[in-house]
Formats: C-alpha cells, sequence, structure tokens
C-alpha cells in the first residue's frame, strides 16, 4: 500500500526508528521505564504485607504450642489455684483501700491525731492481718506445684533444644555427633502425677481456707462511718461471691485433662483478646495484645481531645477570621511544628514536660481536676500532650484545605441575606466542609496512632491495661503502646522466636489499622463531597 | 519497503519550497487538492461532534473553518496533524483524512512526522519559557540540527517571515515571555514556520488579541499565504472574509456549507449560512 | 452627632454580636496557644541546647562537639579539685601524672566528645534515601501526569500512593527489617535505611512532583509535539525543566521527615554507638553495608537508654539542638523557596 503512494509524498509514513528493544520502539521503552516507577507504590505496599505475613504468620502456630506446653506441663492446672490466690490478694487490696479511707476520716473528720487514729484502727488491723493469713493452706501449696510444673516445662524446653541441636548437626552432615546428642522423651502422664495427685491435697486446703475466711469475716470490725459501713458490706459480699467459686475450681481442677488439644482458634484469640503481655517471664509467656491497643487508644483519645479544638479552631480562625498578615505568618509558623522531629518532642516531653505536668497537678487549687495530684512523670497525659502538638498540624493543614474548597458563593449568599460571620461559619461554612474536616481529624488521628518516639518515650511503658474504675483520673497511668512496644522490644528479641513473630503480627495490626483509617478518611471525603459549580 | 528508505528530506521534491524563498517563481496549480476530507466521523467517547464531514482543501490557499462555538471546527482541525491522540477517548469512527494521498490515520504513519510537516498555532499564544532565539530553534534543535550558523539564519528568516524581526532582532536571547500578547502570537506563528511545514493549522489566532494585535496577524496570514497552506479556525466572520480564499461554515458538527469566501459571505446557497453570516444567530 | 446616630444602619448591641466576638476570641486563642506551644519547644532546646554548643571565648561555637566523636565523661577528685575529663583527655592526664593512675573516677557514657559521627551518618542517610527517593518518585509522577490515561491500573496505584502515605514509619521500620536486614541480608546498613527512608518518602515526593508537572501548562506541550518533538522529547525538553524547581523544593520537604524519623531507621540503619567514621572501611562495598550513627537515634540513646545524671543533659540538649536546627533549616529552606516560586513562575 505504501509502495503503491508516489515516493515524494511518503515523507511522514513509517520512519519510526530503527530502535527496537523486544519490539518496542524508543518511546515505548521510556513509557514502559516510568510505569515500571509507578508500580513502585503498588509493589511497595504488597511487600510490606508480605513480609509482615512472611515474618508474623509463624507467631499463631508457635503461639499455640506455646499453649499447649502451658497445659502439658501442668501450668494450666496450677494457674487455676493461682488465681483463686490472686483473687484473695485483690481483696486484700480493697481491704488496704479501706483502711487508708477511714484514716483519711479519723484524722480529717474526727480530727484524731496520727497516733490516735492507728489506735482506733487496731481492732481492723488485727482483722485484715487474719484476713490475709486465710489463704496461707492455698498458698504453700501452690508455690510446691509451681515448682514441679516449672521443672516439667524445662525439661521438656530442654528437649526441644536437643530435637534442634540434632536437625542442625543432620542438616551439617554430622551424623555421629547427632546420634550422640540423647533425647529423653517426657512422657506427661508420669510427670504430672506427683502435680495431679496433690487435689485431695487442695481440697482440703481449700475447704480448710473457706472456714478461716468465714470465721475471720463473721467478726469483720464496724465502721465509723455510714458510708465505709456500706463498703465492709460491699466487702463482705464480694467474699461471698468468691466462696462461691470455690466449687467451681475444684471442679475446673477435677476434669482438667493435659492432653485436651488446644484449639486453633485459641492462638488468635489469646493474642487478640489477651489481656496480658508478659515475655521472658520465668512462668508463663502471654502475647495478649489487648494492653497495648488499649495503651494505643488511650493516648490517641487523650491527643485527639486536645488536637481536635486547637487544630479546627485555629483553622476556621485563620481560614475566616484572621488578617491577612496573620495569615502569612501563622500558616507557615504551624507547618514549621509539624517539622519538628518527634524524638525531639520525646525529650522535650522526658526533660521538662513531664516534670511540669506533674509539679501542675501537685498545686493544691488544682486538685479537684481528676487524677490529680500524680507521682507517674511519664503517663497518658504527658504522650497524649506531645502527640496533641504532632496532630495539630496535620488536622489544621487538612482542615484549612477544606474549608478553603468551600466556594466563595455560599459565603457571599450568606452575608447578602444579612448572617453575621460567626452565623456564616457555623451555619454555611464548616457544614459544607465538615466532610474534609472530620477526615482532617482522621488523618491526625492515623497519625497519632502510628507515631512511635514519643509513645516510647513518654508513654510511661508499663504493659497492663490501665485501671479504669479510676474514671477519668486514668490519664495519669501509665501505659504501653503498640508502636512503642515494637520499637523497644524488636532489638533486642531472637529471630525467629515466637516473641519476634508476635511484635511483627503487632506491626501487621497497626498496618491494617492505618489503612482501615486511611480508607475511612477517603470515602467519607469522596462520599459527602459538595459539588462545585 | 520503499518507506523505510532514506531518511526524509525536510522538503519532498515536489513541493515548491523554493519558491517560497524565490518569488515570482508562479503560482501553484489553483485546483491542486492537499488535504482530503473523506465522510469522517469523530467521537468524544460516546458523543459524535463530527457528522459525516468531507471536504478538499487546496494547496496554497487560506481556508477558513467559520461556525458557533462547539459546531467542531477546531475539532476537525486537530484532526489534520492528530492532535486529538492527546485526548482520551477520542477517535475516527468512519471515513478518512489524506493528505496528499495518504490516509493520516493508517497505522504506518508516523505521528512525529507528520507534525513536523503539519504546523499548528494555538488559539492561547503558548510561547515556551526561553528565550525568544530557544523558541524558534526548538523544532530545528529536535531534528538534529546544531549548526549555529544555520539556525541564526532560521531564526531572522522565521522572525522575519512573521514580520516580528524588526521589533525583538536586539533581544532575541530575552524571553519569550516578556513579549506582548500579539508578539507572543505571532513569535509562536514564526516557531511554527521555523520548520519549514507544508500546512498550519491556526486555531482561533487572535482570539486574545487586541484589533491592532489581530491586524497585524491578518496581514501576516496574508504574507504567508503563498508559502504555506493554512487552515484557519475562526470565531470572527470578518476576520475570513478578509483573509481566506474559502471558508467551511460548520454548525452542530455538520459541514453546512463550504465554498469561495465571496460566495459565502455574499451569496450563501444555504439558509443557515445565511442567518449566520449575517449576525442573526451564533 | 444624635442625627447621624439615629440612621437606620447603625450598630444594634446585641447578644449575638457579643457572643460572636466571644467566639472568635476562643479562636484565636486557639490558634496562638498552637503557636505558643511550638515556641515554648524551640526555645526551650535552643536556649538550653546553645549552652553546649556555643562557648563564651572565640570562635564561640564549641567546635569539639561537632567534629569529635561520643566518649565518656570520668570525674574525679584530683588534689582536692573536682575533674571532668573526656575519655582521650584523661588517658593523657594519667600518662601525664603517673600518681593518678588509681585514682577512682567515676564515668558517665557518652557525656563528653561530640557529635560528628551523628551528623555525618543523618546527611549520609538523607542524601542516599532522598536520591532513591526522587528518581522514583519523580519517574513515578511523570509517568501519572504525562502518560497514564485513567483507568483501572491507575486508580490501584493513586490508592496506593495514598495508602502508603499513611503507613506509620515504624511498620516501614519492620518492614525493611524483614526485608533487607533479614531477607536480602544486608544486616543494619547504610543500603537498608536508604531504602527503608526511600519508600517511606516515595508519596511524600510522588505527590509533590506531580502537583509540579500538573503547573506547568498545557500549552507548553501541544506546542512542542506540534513541532514534531516525541512525547519523550516533550517531556524532558519542555515539561520536567520547568516543574523541577517545584519538584525539589517540594521534597525538601520529605527531606525533612527523612531527617527527622527514628523509627524505620532503629533496626535497619542506626547503631548506638560505632568507633570508625563511614569512610573508614577497607572495601569500597563495605561502605553500604555498615551501620551508621544517627542524630536522632542518639538523642534517643541519650535520653532514655543511658543513666540519667547531672553530665547526660549537656549532651542531651546539645544533640537536640543542632538536629532540631538541621531540620527547621531545611523546612525554613522548602517554605521560603515555595513561596519565592509561587510568585515567580505564573504562566
Amino acid at each position: 500500500m505504501a509502495s503503491s503512494a508516489p515516493a515524494d509524498d511518503t515523507h511522514f509514513i513509517a520512519y519510526k526508528g530503527s530502535f527496537r528493544l523486544f519490539g518496542l520502539t524508543l518511546d515505548d521503552c521510556i513509557r514502559v521505564f516510568f510505569g515500571g516507577n509507578a508500580v513502585v507504590s503498588i509493589i511497595v505496599l504488597a511487600l510490606i504485607t508480605y513480609f509482615l505475613f512472611r515474618e508474623g504468620s509463624g507467631f499463631f502456630g508457635q503461639n499455640r504450642d506455646n499453649l499447649t506446653v502451658y497445659r502439658h506441663a501442668g501450668l494450666e492446672y496450677v494457674d487455676f489455684i493461682r488465681t483463686q490466690q490472686d483473687d484473695h490478694a485483690a481483696l486484700t487490696r480493697y481491704l488496704s483501700d479501706l483502711r487508708v479511707r477511714q484514716f483519711t476520716h479519723y484524722t480529717m473528720e474526727k480530727g484524731l491525731s496520727l497516733a490516735q487514729a492507728n489506735a482506733a484502727l487496731a481492732s481492723f488491723d488485727d482483722f485484715a492481718g487474719q484476713y490475709g493469713d486465710t489463704v496461707e493452706p492455698i498458698r504453700t501449696l501452690v508455690s510446691d506445684l509451681t515448682e514441679q510444673a516449672t521443672a516439667i516445662k524445662e525439661k521438656f524446653t530442654v528437649m526441644e533444644d536437643k530435637k534442634v541441636e540434632r536437625t542442625q548437626l543432620l542438616a551439617a552432615g554430622k551424623e555421629a555427633e547427632a546420634a550422640a546428642v540423647r533425647i529423653v522423651p517426657i512422657d506427661f502422664v508420669v510427670e504430672l502425677k506427683p502435680i495431679l495427685g496433690t487435689l485431695p491435697a487442695y481440697r482440703e486446703a481449700s475447704a480448710e481456707f473457706a472456714k478461716r475466711l468465714t470465721a475471720v469475716l463473721a467478726d469483720a470490725p464496724a465502721m465509723p462511718a455510714r458510708e465505709l459501713q456500706t463498703r465492709m458490706e460491699r466487702f463482705q459480699q464480694l467474699n461471698a461471691e468468691y466462696m462461691a467459686g470455690f466449687p467451681a475450681v475444684t471442679r475446673n481442677l477435677e476434669t482438667w485433662d493435659y492432653n485436651k488439644p488446644v484449639p486453633v482458634t485459641q492462638a488468635f484469640s489469646s493474642f487478640l483478646f489477651g489481656r496480658q503481655w508478659l515475655t521472658a517471664s520465668f512462668w508463663q509467656d502471654w502475647y495478649g495484645v489487648i494492653p497495648l491497643v488499649v495503651g494505643s487508644i488511650m493516648v490517641s483519645l487523650v491527643a485527639l481531645i486536645i488536637a481536635v479544638p486547637l487544630g479546627v479552631g485555629s483553622a476556621i480562625y485563620i481560614n475566616q477570621i484572621a488578617t491577612p498578615l496573620e495569615q502569612k505568618f501563622i500558616k507557615p509558623c504551624i507547618e514549621f511544628i509539624s517539622a519538628i522531629p518527634s524524638v525531639v518532642l520525646g525529650f522535650f516531653g522526658i526533660a521538662v514536660l513531664g516534670q511540669a505536668l506533674r509539679a501542675l497537678s501537685q498545686v493544691s487549687w488544682l486538685s479537684w481536676v481528676p487524677g490529680f495530684p500524680y507521682s507517674e512523670r511519664l503517663n497518658i497525659l504527658t504522650a497524649g500532650c506531645l502527640l496533641a502538638l504532632i496532630a495539630v498540624p496535620t488536622i489544621f493543614t487538612l482542615a484549612e484545605d477544606a474549608l478553603n474548597n468551600v466556594p466563595r458563593a455560599f459565603k457571599e449568599a450568606s452575608f447578602a441575606l444579612g448572617a453575621t460571620r460567626l452565623q456564616t461559619i457555623i451555619r454555611i461554612i464548616v457544614p459544607a466542609s465538615l466532610s474534609g474536616i472530620i477526615s482532617a481529624v482522621l488523618l491526625g488521628l492515623g497519625r497519632v496512632i502510628g507515631e512511635t518516639m514519643v509513645v516510647l518515650l513518654c508513654a510511661g511503658n508499663r504493659i497492663a491495661i490501665p485501671d479504669f474504675t479510676a474514671g477519668l483520673a486514668v490519664i495519669t497511668q501509665p501505659v504501653h503502646t503498640m508502636t512503642g512496644i515494637i520499637a523497644q522490644e524488636m532489638g533486642e528479641v531472637v529471630h525467629g522466636s515466637i516473641h519476634y513473630r508476635a511484635l511483627f503480627v503487632v506491626g501487621m495490626l497497626l498496618f491494617f489499622l492505618s489503612l482501615a483509617i486511611n480508607y475511612a478518611a477517603q470515602r467519607i471525603v469522596r462520599r459527602y463531597r459538595i459539588s462545585i459549580g | 519497503m520503499d518507506t523505510l528508505a532514506p531518511a526524509p528530506t525536510l522538503r519532498p521534491p515536489s513541493a515548491p519550497a523554493a519558491a517560497s524563498s524565490a518569488p515570482g517563481s508562479g503560482p501553484a496549480p489553483a485546483a491542486e487538492t492537499l488535504i482530503e476530507i473523506d465522510h469522517v466521523d469523530f467521537f468524544y467517547g460516546a458523543v459524535q461532534a463530527l457528522h459525516d464531514i468531507s471536504l478538499s482543501i487546496q494547496d496554497k490557499k487560506v481556508t477558513a473553518f467559520i461556525g458557533p462555538s462547539g459546531c467542531g471546527k477546531s475539532t476537525l482541525l486537530r484532526c489534520f496533524n492528530r492532535m486529538n491522540d492527546l485526548i482520551d477517548g477520542t477517535r475516527i469512527a468512519k471515513g478518512s483524512i489524506k493528505i496528499r494521498g495518504i490516509d493520516i490515520h493508517r497505522p504506518d504513519v508516523d505521528v512525529i512526522e507528520l507534525r513536523k510537516r503539519v504546523g499548528m498555532v494555538f488559539q492561547k499564544s503558548n510561547p515556551f519559557p526561553k528565550s525568544i532565539y530557544e523558541n524558534i530553534t526548538y523544532g530545528l534543535k529536535l531534528q538534529g540540527v546544531s549548526n549555529k550558523a544555520r539556525l541564526d539564519e532560521v531564526v531572522e528568516k522565521s522572525l522575519r517571515g512573521a514580520a516580528l524581526w524588526e521589533e525583538v532582532k536586539d533581544r532575541l536571547h530575552t524571553s519569550g515571555l516578556g513579549l506582548s500578547g500579539g508578539q507572543q502570537q505571532r513569535l509562536c506563528i514564526a516557531r511554527a514556520i521555523a520548520v519549514e511545514p507544508e500546512i498550519i493549522l491556526m486555531d482561533e489566532p487572535c482570539s486574545a488579541l487586541d484589533p491592532v494585535a489581530t491586524a497585524k496577524v491578518e496581514e501576516l496570514i496574508q504574507t504567508l499565504r503563498t508559502r504555506f497552506t493554512i487552515v484557519i479556525v475562526t470565531h470572527n466572520m470578518q476576520q475570513a472574509a478578509r483573509c481566506s480564499d474559502k471558508t467551511a461554515f460548520f454548525y452542530m458538527g455538520k459541514l453546512i456549507e463550504y465554498a469561495d469566501t465571496r460566495n459565502i459571505f455574499m451569496n450563501p446557497a444555504n439558509p443557515q449560512t445565511e442567518a449566520y453570516v449575517s449576525g442573526r444567530f451564533g | 452627632m444624635s442625627a447621624a446616630a439615629t440612621h437606620p444602619f447603625q450598630p444594634q448591641p446585641s447578644a449575638a454580636r457579643r457572643s460572636e466576638s466571644a467566639i472568635f476570641w476562643l479562636f484565636r486563642g486557639a490558634t496562638y496557644f498552637v503557636l505558643l506551644c511550638g515556641a515554648v519547644v524551640f526555645l526551650n532546646i535552643f536556649v538550653k541546647g546553645s549552652r553546649t554548643v556555643f562557648q563564651t571565648q572565640a570562635p564561640f561555637v564549641n567546635t569539639a562537639f561537632f567534629t569529635e566523636s561520643p566518649e565518656s565523661l570520668y570525674v574525679f577528685q584530683w588534689q582536692g579539685q573536682k575533674m571532668e575529663l573526656g575519655d582521650k583527655e584523661f588517658r593523657a592526664f594519667k600518662e601525664k601524672n603517673p600518681a593518678a593512675a588509681n585514682v577512682k573516677a567515676e564515668s558517665y557514657v557518652y557525656c563528653a566528645g561530640g557529635i560528628f559521627p551523628c551528623i555525618v551518618g543523618t546527611v549520609l542517610l538523607v542524601v542516599g534515601s532522598m536520591a532513591i527517593a526522587l528518581t522514583l518518585g519523580v519517574s513515578a509522577a511523570v509517568y501519572l501526569n504525562e502518560y497514564a490515561r485513567d483507568g483501572t491500573f491507575i486508580r490501584f496505584v493513586r490508592l496506593a500512593i495514598l495508602n502508603l502515605a499513611g503507613v506509620p514509619s515504624i511498620v516501614f521500620g519492620l518492614f525493611g527489617f524483614g526485608m533487607f536486614v533479614i531477607f536480602f541480608g544486608w544486616n543494619v546498613s547504610l543500603l537498608a535505611g536508604w531504602f527503608t527512608l526511600a519508600f517511606m518518602v516515595l508519596p511524600v515526593v510522588i505527590t509533590a512532583s506531580e502537583e509540579s508537572l500538573k503547573a506547568v501548562p498545557k500549552g507548553f506541550r501541544e506546542g512542542s509535539l506540534a513541532l514534531g518533538a516525541t512525547k519523550w522529547q516533550t517531556i524532558y525538553k519542555n515539561v520536567v525543566p520547568y516543574a523541577l524547581p517545584g519538584i525539589l523544593t517540594s521534597s525538601i520537604l520529605g527531606i525533612a521527615r527523612v531527617a527527622g524519623e527514628t523509627a524505620p531507621i532503629m533496626f535497619t540503619a542506626a547503631y548506638v554507638v560505632r568507633d570508625k567514621l563511614p569512610w573508614q572501611v577497607d572495601h569500597f562495598s563495605d561502605f553500604f553495608f555498615q551501620g551508621v550513627m544517627a542524630l536522632p537515634y542518639h538523642i534517643y540513646v541519650v535520653s532514655s537508654k543511658i543513666p540519667q545524671n547531672e553530665y547526660t543533659e549537656r549532651v542531651q540538649y546539645g544533640t537536640a539542638f543542632v538536629f532540631l536546627f538541621i531540620v527547621a533549616l531545611i523546612a525554613t529552606a522548602s517554605i521560603v523557596l515555595r513561596s519565592k516560586l509561587r510568585n515567580r513562575y505564573k504562566w
């Protein structure tokens, strides 16, 4: 076809250059190159997911083994009894709390001196002492059993190590040495016999314990005030419930079977809903993520409560109220704050803010604030305040953008109807940009929940669910967070161990949490975007 | 395939290039058809922008496309150098556009080569933020011309051709963005003619210019008509009347009438054309 | 006067007006409170840090702090005087005074010397990771803005970029550890840190580059294509050069982020302490596979990993000062350049 055309007229045909690579022209190659770079973001996201799964996925299997050993070695059996003992300890703490209250009552309201107050409390102290001693039979039993169970677990661990050693030797081709590694198989039935044999002893001890408790509780001292008396009655009631639980414990012990398989779901649920994160313990390691999640949420919540009014408020101010000069000056300043590295903020928290807040909490006329005064320098509040400073610029910038996107015509129409500026802002501008503001807050939350250094340095790093019975004062307690635990423990764990994998699973949780927050923010913006024009 | 034979010379032997530099070597034959548009249907996605357009544009003539906004005249113009390729979802569903008998949408047509032959001037003047000199030499440098003397020569010739030389010869190395609107548009014309195209497409070149600058550009079109085939899209009927040889009137994506400019304005065959040129709508 | 005061448009005092001004003051208060908090952090660190970084005698800057490695501080009683000497000085002192050989000195780790290796490490990390991020990010942006046509694939890419931007930095750290340090076997190294940080700022760079490319008018592309330029010629000669200042300026913010992050380098690139400087390597290739000290990690180490005492504050605030100063400088540069750029390019 081309050849049929006169030669002098074909000047723009098919001179696409001679360069060819896999049948692509140079321009195509360039295009493919750039396209390849664009795919990198997808690849990175996929790789993150893959590597988190790769390192973390082994966790659940290992956790199941971990739980199986816990059962096989009889640790679970012992923990039934230990729980009974721990519950008693909790009740004892209730009594000491009661003593403090009585003491305050005597000194503050009755005006007694310290010595007099102590004298007045003598009978109560006697009672509390007797109450504390009642658990003795159980305590002795538990401490014996603990030793036995630990010994079984130890044996098992040694055997597992030997197995690993042999496999490694075999892999290295050292057959002779491998054969020399002696593995003593453990017969759990035999090993557990002495532990299980203590059941009659337990029954006896438990009965004895119940008898003593009843005896002690029968002559509980009277309380000096009505409010305190109610507490004492509550205490009696708690004890009644506690003792009513004894038969259940016995039944648990009787029906306990070391060979009962640990269900797969338990490996997951003990992670997701586990209330204990306990590692490198002599007794049993627990990988329950709840304390960390609660810590992260509490810290983020405090940060957002502070940051949302400040961030959104200043965005409204800058966008709607401020003079041009203020706008020009303040906007870069707030952006500047976002450039402060988080580790510097964390350091500031340790060096200055923690002290300052604690000093503030000890000012007497502020004692009405829940949780004030407190003594832990590093706690939810300290970390939350610093995280708020991180979240404010994010929220400010995005909310300001959202306000900026409200068409001018809306505002003008409102003014033309005689609305004041405040009315226009509240009724027109903020509702019109609400979706943007909400997504700004969500992205601020994402930023805060993923923040590491500040919480690592300032949240106090106590791995426990904060005590919510304290009410609002809970914010003055130290916590640990998901990000913090990774940063703190990752450097110290053995590669491939269950602890190592657990940290990756926490990372996975964080990753999906951040994706979900991001997704929600995008969804909100897209869904409620006002069509302009 | 002789299409792969020696690299193309810039100028096809048949085109009377020499004629432009040596005026007086006689005008080209009056009725030679350069662009042949044959029953073209054009779509933006699902929207049909051109309906069955057939039209032949003659060599070394100025052809004006007129019509109300959105009638498809610019779309057709952008088909001639395949600028519509840049817009997603555009396609020619039916028909063909041939330049010198070659269908420019044939797969073996190199769009780059096509665009070298078919220059374009845009509605909004778009000098690059480079010096005037670099603006003019941009196209040549793309083709690998690096001889300084040759570039200088082309710059002067193109600027003279665009009637801009006297105004800018002392500041060739200052930014093209520093020129006035009319000068910028003439710079863009100079840039287009620097690569010696056969056809220059002008997409409402004066719509953003004041009357004085418009007059200058129109004057320029008059001088360029001897060397180039010019297709101009315009809103301005007086402009079409003043500077074109033939005029095509489009309405709603259809070609209503195509004739000598004089006939269109003095003696339109179609009542719609008459209504439009007499200012009753559009 | 009284006639003027009775016109119908005179201001009417009302509750609405009073509450309006009260609420405006509330908003103003919120804004300035934020600024105040920022200022307090800055001032605290600048004032206390300047005690370490500056000195009263010429050259007024504590050069040793910038040029030496961290070392232990020894404090002891000598002839009735309290001496505070760094590790090297202490050894020299003992050689000079043989009687001091057995002097009982308290040692405080990291409290003497300077932070030179940390500065070097941070600079290396930033330069390397930004080089990678800019190459990948600008190319990706060119593809998205110049080549790509809307479709499922592009939607996925954009979604990925958006989501990548929200991934916490510690997760990047974990990923870098799992992939580069463990899987690729690079150990704790510059290379692993570079890639981890580069991937972390990739969304920032891509978004910034795309904005800048979008700002280049369409006319430049059409004009160039109409002259017979290929797509690549157009991009390379007539689009990227005009977008480049914008790309670089916005990417400076990325630099500030890279320099400021601690979590991603904790397990991928940072060492608590390293005696050798990065260029003291046997092989050229070893350069890439060595860990480095870095300013943010050093701050973390000195503020929480070592026992606190009266001497640690010096190095803590000094390091924080230098670090904050560097990051603030980068951020200021970015903000100033950006406002300049806005005024310069108006096509």
